[in-house]
This record gives structure tokens, C-alpha cells and sequence, in this order.
């Protein structure tokens, strides 16, 4: 004979204040089979807890029923003190009084009391069924895979590697360093980003403990939390890695001139290219939809390159190469981009070649940029007498992106100022912002800073931007503080592009399994309390790839991800939930529905060679299934079944749903 | 009351922007964060000083009497550029639409101008009378010199069914 323990939570007022907790509790006191009913304020909290303990040490009690918030938020607590009382865990039956009926039915206190106790009745028929599970164990590689070599990438993996993880590093384009390594300065401290950043690249690839493959993407993720598979695809660089010293000669011979990517395509590079001047690793790559001999396929045709290199580097023979490594878990670190402001027709970006982006000023301003750091108008290549900085630019606006780019205002400001240290006197500063974001540390000083730097700022954004025969600009701007109307005349408009997802991040997403937001980033498995993973276990978010951010907070999130890969696999080994799919063989006809419908890849068709022929049946790789119970559903013959989810238990709750009910009809 | 006006005592009116928010079919039309692009762009305010981001705010805080009785709802052009370019989607043509449909609802003095149109659809089923053109040679023709057919006349059941249509209120 069963004996249940009732415990109906107040959560101070939260269901207290709507529903009569007493009443439940003395409802619950007559429910077959239970033993204890009680009501407290807060049943997670110590005395709570303590309250159960006593009374399955001094009742016997076998299951325990909780009525209180989402099992989200408390069942791992309640577990816990359940266990302690030396109770298996999962003999803990969550009702949900909090989400499910007294935050929703407020206004109709009654009917509420009502609906809790209808989910009490259901909730107690439910523990009668429930099966003590065991949690299980499983070995972990100890070494992580980290996708992005930006600082988001570059952070986490020298964490990673300075606890003794393995880590492997996967970066798209030859070089590490990401959106950082193209920036001047940086807020609010105007810091130099090479000169912060290019030591810590130079350590990525230094650490003993981190493999850098630049140049490389991965294409296959198998296993699951502790136990992945990857496969990485080498794309070749046709420069041999180990000969070339970086000297550049090649750069100087090559006859193809292609736009310069790092150089938000300001300048032109040659086919035979070193990505920047502060790549790490810095071996020459060739483009291979440009290179003559790579396009023509011809070994008669150019070879500048090839007679030029003293190094004998150039290796026009390198084809691409599969890697495959197993790692425990996995970093995503992907990044953003910016957003294409020609797409915002009205403000000229494209059609006038005085308006630019902000990542373009910034390759600008930057020493070692199209300019060597001059700020100019592309247009005559004159200093500018009067520039003015458009905000929120493609976000904050529900025809492009609804979110706020979190780095615009500050950029703006950080450009404002640079212009005005190189410029000096000799410039007008206007800034058009709806509302200016100040709201890290030290970044309100800093607005404080550019406001004393003979700054403008215009409470108001134009409505379109027009050029004039000489290709300067004018735009027509209404200023909220002075209630005029003004007309702004700049001979350069910079635009404070936002931040927009990685176009790679569909295929990343799908790749491991971890979904995205409504906005298109990565999302993170709660808002507040777990920011830093996806989902799916194992695999861990860092910087703007979870959702637009600057600097310290992308080296704060990839350091935080870090820890969260360390705890999960420093100690060799992880608990696994027991909430899984069992085949049961017998049942189980091999259709493959199962396989084909899991979306985590969590089932096998194994074969068993029987006494009269071949069989094939499914297989639940344990550690890989999340207990969603589709397979379950799915199947013809109800050979799956989902633990602590069996078609009794459901059943069995769903009847006493309806105990109530009188049957329609009259009979 | 909790608000007031202190310029000129007036104090919101929530019933009537109900019935502005209710012509607008919802909310997120005059969901509006004071970005001023409309204002920025606004072909009738050099002249005419019509100040769009004002009239979302004034609905939004309820004052909408002073506006539905003020002459400024009649000066947009309607040339939808505020509609186009709205980073939130709100749409101050609309909400100026509604509350010219609201002016009218109260009797208020509607511009002559208006009244013309009205009445010239009634005569002529048409918005804009039939005028002469001028050539590139500097020549006023009309449509007889250019042998245009002439323009038809509404059938006669027209003036009834557009009075009807008027008449009707939402």
C-alpha cells in the first residue's frame, strides 16, 4: 500500500493570494492512498524541505506530491531533500500551482481552488505509478571543441587550455582575431584592439594545450554530451604551413587584385594574400576562385607566386582534408555581423559614396587600415570639415531587426571622439540618436567625455539623407531639445550599423542541435539563470553569437562558458537523467519511423541475427536521448516507451482528470 | 485626474482616444518611441508645421480633443512617407486619418478645401476637375483640342449611393 505525501506550497502570495491552500490541502487529505497532507509558505525553502524529511522518516512515506511553481524552477531542489530523507528522487511528483493556475486565473479565486485540486487528484494518481529510477554515469573526453576564433573563441580556449583541457580550435578564415582584430580602439578606455588583442592571439597559438585550424569548418557533429564526434574540413591553403615565413613576396608578384575582406573591401588584395598584418598564424593563403592557376586548373598558366617564394612554400597541389577529433563539449563562438545598411534604402548607403558604415570608419581610423588612420571623405580623399553619425541604423526597427545593437551608442561616441583627436578644431561633430545607451561601467563617463569634446548631439534621426553635385551630404533633422528644424550639411555620414546573426549560424544551429531565438541568435537555455549554454547538453554559447554584445561582455561570457565546459567535464565522468527512452525488443518491428523522426539523432538500428533470420531492431544510445518522447508517440507497435512517462502513468492520470466529468450522452 | 496640461488645463480625453485606437483596428499603430524620423521627413512642416511625432504622442497620452478640433490634422499631404519609414511600424497618416474622421464625427469646421473635393465628387464623380494643360509650346489645350473623348458623366443612382456612404458612421 502506498503512502503519499501532500505538500502545497504558498510561495507567499504568489498562489496563496488566489488560490485557498487550505481547502487543497484538506482535499488532498482525503485522496486515496495518501498518508500526510500540509501547507506552507515556502516549501523550498529549509523549513519546507525539513517539513517533508520529517514526515517520510516519521510516516513511511513512499511518494511525495508537491503542489508549488513550474518544475523547471524546484524539482531538482525537491529531489534533492527527497533523497537526503533516503527516498529515491524520482518518486517526486511536481504539480504546478503557480504557472498553471494561480498566476492565469487571478480574477477567478474559486474557480482556481477548484483547478488546483482537480490537479492534485491527477497529480496524486500519477505518484502511485512512479518507478524509483537510478541516475547513470558516463566517461567524458576531456577536451573541447571551440567554433570561432574571434575573442569570444580566443578567451575561451585559452581558459580552457590553461585548466588542462585539450581544445581545438576551429576558425573559418586564415587568420584568428574575428571582428575585434578590425577594430582602432575600443570603449571606454580607448584602448588599442590590436594591442590587447594580438597577445592573446599570439598565446592561442603558442598554448601547448590548443590545436588552431584556421581555414577549416565543421561539417559533422556525431555522439552526444561528453562523447562528440567532429569532423572538421581542412580547406586548403595551397601555401605549405610549415615552409612559409610570412615574408610576403608572393603578395608583391600575384597580378589578381581581389577586394580586401578585412578591409570592409576599402582597398584591394592580391589572390596570393596574408589576411591582415597581424594574422596569427601568419602564412599566406591563395583564393582559389581568383588564383589563374587555380581557376584555369592549367600548370602552364601565372605561378608568379610559386617562382617568387624562396621558401619553395606555395603548394598548388593541397587538397582539402577531413580531421576528426573527439571532444566532451563544445564552444560556440561564432560572432555576428553587420548589418547591410543598404537595405534602409532612405539613408543612401551604396548610392552615395560619403555615407559609410561604422565598421568602415573603423578600418579607417585604424593605423594600419586603407588610410594609415586618416579620416576622410571617399569621395576626394579631403579631411572632413563636418561629419555626422546617423543612430540605430537596421536595429530598433521593425522592418530589419526589433532588438537594440547594444554597441551603436558607444561606438558612435568612441568614432566621435577619435574624429575629433585627429581632426582637432577643424571638425563639426553632429550626432542624430533617438535614445543614447550608456549602461556599463564607465561608459556614462565616457558619454560625459564626448559631450565635453565640443561635441553635437540631436535629439532626432533624419527621415533621408541627400547628396549634392559635389558629393557632399545634407539631411533634414527635427531636434526634440531646441523644437527647430534642422538642416545638417557633413561631407562624410557614418552609420551606426547593428549587429545582425552570423548567416553561418543556420547551418551551426542544425549542426548541433542547439535552436536559435525569435531574432535569429543562438538561444541560450534561460534568459537569466543559464545564459551561457544552449539546450542541448554539452555544447556552450560565447560572445555575439547568443545575441549582439560588446567586448567586455562577449570576454565575460566566453570566460563563464569556459567555466560551465570545466565543470561538466574536469571530473571525467557526468550523470546523465534517467528520463529516457527503453526499447522494448520484443515489441520494437524495426520500422525506423523512430530513427528517422528523433531529433537528436539518439536512436541505431542494431541487428540481431536470430535463429530463423535477420532482425533489425532500434537502440536508444542512452546518453544521447533528452526524453522527449516523439519516438514514443511515434511508434506503431508502443514499443518505446519514455521513463516516468509510460502509458500507465499517463493513463492512470488522465483518468482521474476526468473522474469528475459525467459521461455525455444521458446513458 | 492624473494628468493635466498646464498650458492649457486640458486634461485626456479616454474615451476618445478609444475611438481613435479603435478606427486603427489595435494599438500598434501609434506604438511610437519619439524617434522623430517622421517629423525629420515631413513634407507639410516647413509650411505648414505639422509636427507628426506630436500627434502620436498627444494620442497616446489622450489628449485628442485639442487635436481633433485644431486645424493642424488637416495640413498632411498625405505623401506616406512617416508610414514608409517608421523604424516601429506606427503609422502617423493613419492616426491623422482617424482623427479627421473623428473632427468630422463632431461637426468641427472642416477646410474649404475639403468641402470643394466633396462636392465636386458629387457633381462630377471625379476628385479633381477636367483643366487645361499646357503644352511644350507653351499652349492651353483642353481635352477637345488633344480629341479626347469627354470625360462621362456618373450614372444617377451615384450621387445617392456616395451620400449614402457618407452618411454611414463607423
Amino acid at each position: 500500500m502506498t503512502k503519499i505525501g501532500v505538500y502545497v506550497c504558498h510561495c507567499g502570495l504568489n498562489i496563496a493570494g488566489t488560490v485557498d491552500v487550505e481547502k487543497v490541502t484538506e482535499y488532498a487529505q482525503n485522496l486515496p492512498n495518501v498518508t500526510a497532507a500540509r501547507h506552507y509558505t515556502y516549501m523550498c525553502s529549509e523549513p519546507g524541505q525539513r517539513m517533508i524529511q520529517d514526515d517520510i522518516k516519521a510516516h513511511k512515506l513512499d511518494r511525495i506530491v508537491i503542489a508549488t511553481c513550474s518544475p523547471r524552477m524546484h524539482e531538482e531542489t525537491f529531489r534533492r531533500a527527497v533523497a537526503e530523507a533516503g527516498l529515491n528522487p524520482y518518486l517526486v511528483e511536481i504539480v504546478n500551482l503557480r504557472e498553471h493556475v494561480s498566476w492565469v486565473h487571478t480574477h477567478e479565486p474559486e474557480k482556481a481552488t477548484e483547478k488546483a485540486k482537480d490537479l492534485v487528484r491527477m497529480g496524486v494518481a500519477r505518484a502511485c505509478l512512479l518507478e524509483p529510477l537510478e541516475k547513470r554515469t558516463v566517461k567524458v573526453e576531456k577536451s573541447v571543441l571551440v567554433v570561432g576564433g574571434g575573442i569570444a573563441g580566443i578567451q575561451t580556449s585559452l581558459d580552457l587550455a590553461n585548466a588542462c583541457f585539450k581544445v581545438y580550435l576551429v576558425e573559418k578564415s586564415p587568420s584568428i582575431g574575428g571582428r575585434m582584430a578590425q577594430l582602432d580602439k575600443t570603449f571606454p578606455t580607448l584602448d588599442c584592439s590590436a594591442c590587447i588583442l594580438t597577445p592573446k592571439m599570439v598565446d592561442v597559438a603558442k598554448h601547448p594545450n590548443i590545436t588552431l585550424l584556421t581555414n577549416a569548418e565543421v561539417t559533422d557533429v556525431k555522439g552526444f554530451v561528453g562523447n562528440y564526434e567532429v569532423s572538421i574540413l581542412q580547406k586548403p591553403r595551397y601555401v605549405d604551413a610549415k615552409k612559409c615565413v610570412g615574408c610576403e613576396l608572393c603578395t608583391k608578384v600575384c597580378p589578381v587584385k581581389i577586394p580586401d575582406k578585412f578591409n570592409e573591401n576599402l582597398t584591394q588584395k592580391r589572390a596570393v594574400y596574408i589576411y591582415s598584418v597581424h594574422a596569427v598564424p601568419k602564412i599566406a593563403a591563395i583564393d582559389p576562385t581568383h588564383c589563374l592557376r587555380l581557376k584555369t586548373k592549367k600548370s602552364s598558366v601565372c605561378g608568379k607566386c610559386q617562382e617568387a617564394c624562396e621558401a619553395k612554400a606555395i603548394a598548388f597541389e593541397q587538397q582539402p582534408e577531413t580531421i576528426q577529433v573527439k571532444v566532451g563539449g563544445v564552444v560556440i563562438a561564432v560572432g555576428s555581423e553587420v548589418f547591410d545598411a543598404s537595405r534602409m534604402a532612405e539613408l543612401g548607403y551604396g548610392r552615395f559614396r560619403n555615407v559609410i558604415s561604422n565598421i568602415e570608419f573603423e578600418r579607417m581610423s585604424d593605423a594600419s587600415g586603407p588610410t594609415s588612420g586618416k579620416i576622410v571623405s571617399p569621395s576626394n580623399g579631403k579631411t572632413p570639415r563636418s561629419i555626422a553619425f546617423v543612430q540605430c541604423v537596421g536595429s530598433r526597427d521593425k522592418r530589419f531587426h526589433i532588438y537594440c545593437c547594444r554597441v551603436g551608442c558607444m561606438v558612435t561616441l568612441k568614432q566621435a571622439i577619435l574624429a575629433r583627436e585627429k581632426i582637432l578644431e577643424d571638425v563639426k561633430i553632429y550626432i542624430c540618436y533617438i535614445d543614447l545607451r550608456a549602461f556599463g561601467k564607465g561608459y556614462d563617463e565616457f558619454y560625459s567625455r564626448a559631450r565635453d569634446m565640443d561635441i553635437d548631439f540631436i535629439a532626432g534621426i533624419p527621415s533621408e539623407i541627400y547628396c549634392s553635385q559635389n558629393e557632399s551630404l545634407y539631411f533634414d533633422v527635427y531636434d526634440r531639445g531646441t523644437n527647430k528644424l534642422l538642416e545638417i550639411h557633413a561631407d562624410l555620414v557614418v552609420l551606426a550599423t547593428g549587429l545582425v546573426p552570423n548567416s553561418d549560424l543556420e547551418r551551426i544551429s542544425s549542426l548541433f542541435h542547439a535552436s536559435r531565438s525569435a531574432d535569429g541568435f543562438m538561444l541560450e537555455a534561460h534568459p537569466k539563470l543559464r545564459p551561457l549554454e544552449s539546450a542541448v547538453a554539452g555544447i556552450f554559447l560565447a560572445g555575439a553569437c547568443q545575441g549582439p554584445k560588446d567586448i567586455p561582455d562577449t570576454v565575460a561570457q566566453a570566460s563563464g562558458a569556459a567555466a560551465k565546459a570545466i565543470d561538466m567535464l574536469s571530473s571525467g565522468k557526468i550523470e546523465l537523467e534517467p528520463l529516457k527512452a527503453v526499447v522494448d525488443k520484443d515489441l520494437c518491428s524495426g520500422c525506423r519511423i523512430c530513427e528517422s523522426i528523433c531529433p537528436f539523432a539518439a536512436i541505431e538500428m542494431k541487428t540481431d541475427t536470430g535463429k530463423d533470420k535477420e532482425k533489425s531492431r532500434a537502440e536508444v544510445i542512452e546518453a544521447v536521448c533528452q526524453g522527449c518522447g516523439l519516438c514514443s508517440s511515434a511508434c506503431p507497435t508502443g514499443a518505446i516507451k519514455i521513463q516516468q512517462f509510460s502509458n500507465p502513468q499517463v493513463l492512470f492520470q488522465v483518468q482521474a482528470a476526468f473522474e469528475k466529468a459525467k459521461p455525455k450522452g444521458g446513458k | 485626474m492624473s494628468l493635466v496640461d498646464l498650458m492649457s488645463m486640458a486634461t485626456p480625453n479616454f474615451g476618445s482616444r478609444e475611438k481613435i485606437l479603435a478606427k486603427l483596428c489595435g494599438r500598434e499603430i501609434v506604438n511610437c518611441f519619439q524617434c522623430i524620423k517622421c517629423t525629420s521627413g515631413c513634407t507639410a512642416l516647413k509650411l505648414l508645421e505639422l509636427k507628426p511625432h506630436e500627434i502620436m504622442k498627444l494620442v497616446n497620452l489622450g489628449f485628442v480633443d485639442e487635436l481633433a478640433s485644431s486645424e493642424i490634422i488637416w495640413t498632411c499631404a498625405t505623401c506616406l512617407k512617416c508610414v514608409q519609414r517608421c523604424p516601429q511600424k506606427a503609422s502617423p497618416y493613419h492616426v491623422i486619418v482617424a482623427l479627421r474622421n473623428l473632427a468630422v464625427e463632431r461637426e468641427a469646421k472642416v477646410p474649404e478645401g475639403y468641402l470643394k473635393a466633396v462636392s465636386q465628387i458629387l457633381e462630377t464623380g471625379l476628385a479633381e476637375a477636367c483643366r487645361k494643360i499646357v503644352t511644350r509650346k507653351m499652349e492651353a489645350v483642353d481635352r477637345e483640342y488633344l480629341r479626347l473623348p469627354e470625360v462621362s458623366k456618373p450614372k444617377e443612382s451615384f450621387q445617392a449611393v456616395f451620400m449614402k456612404a457618407m452618411e454611414e458612421k463607423p
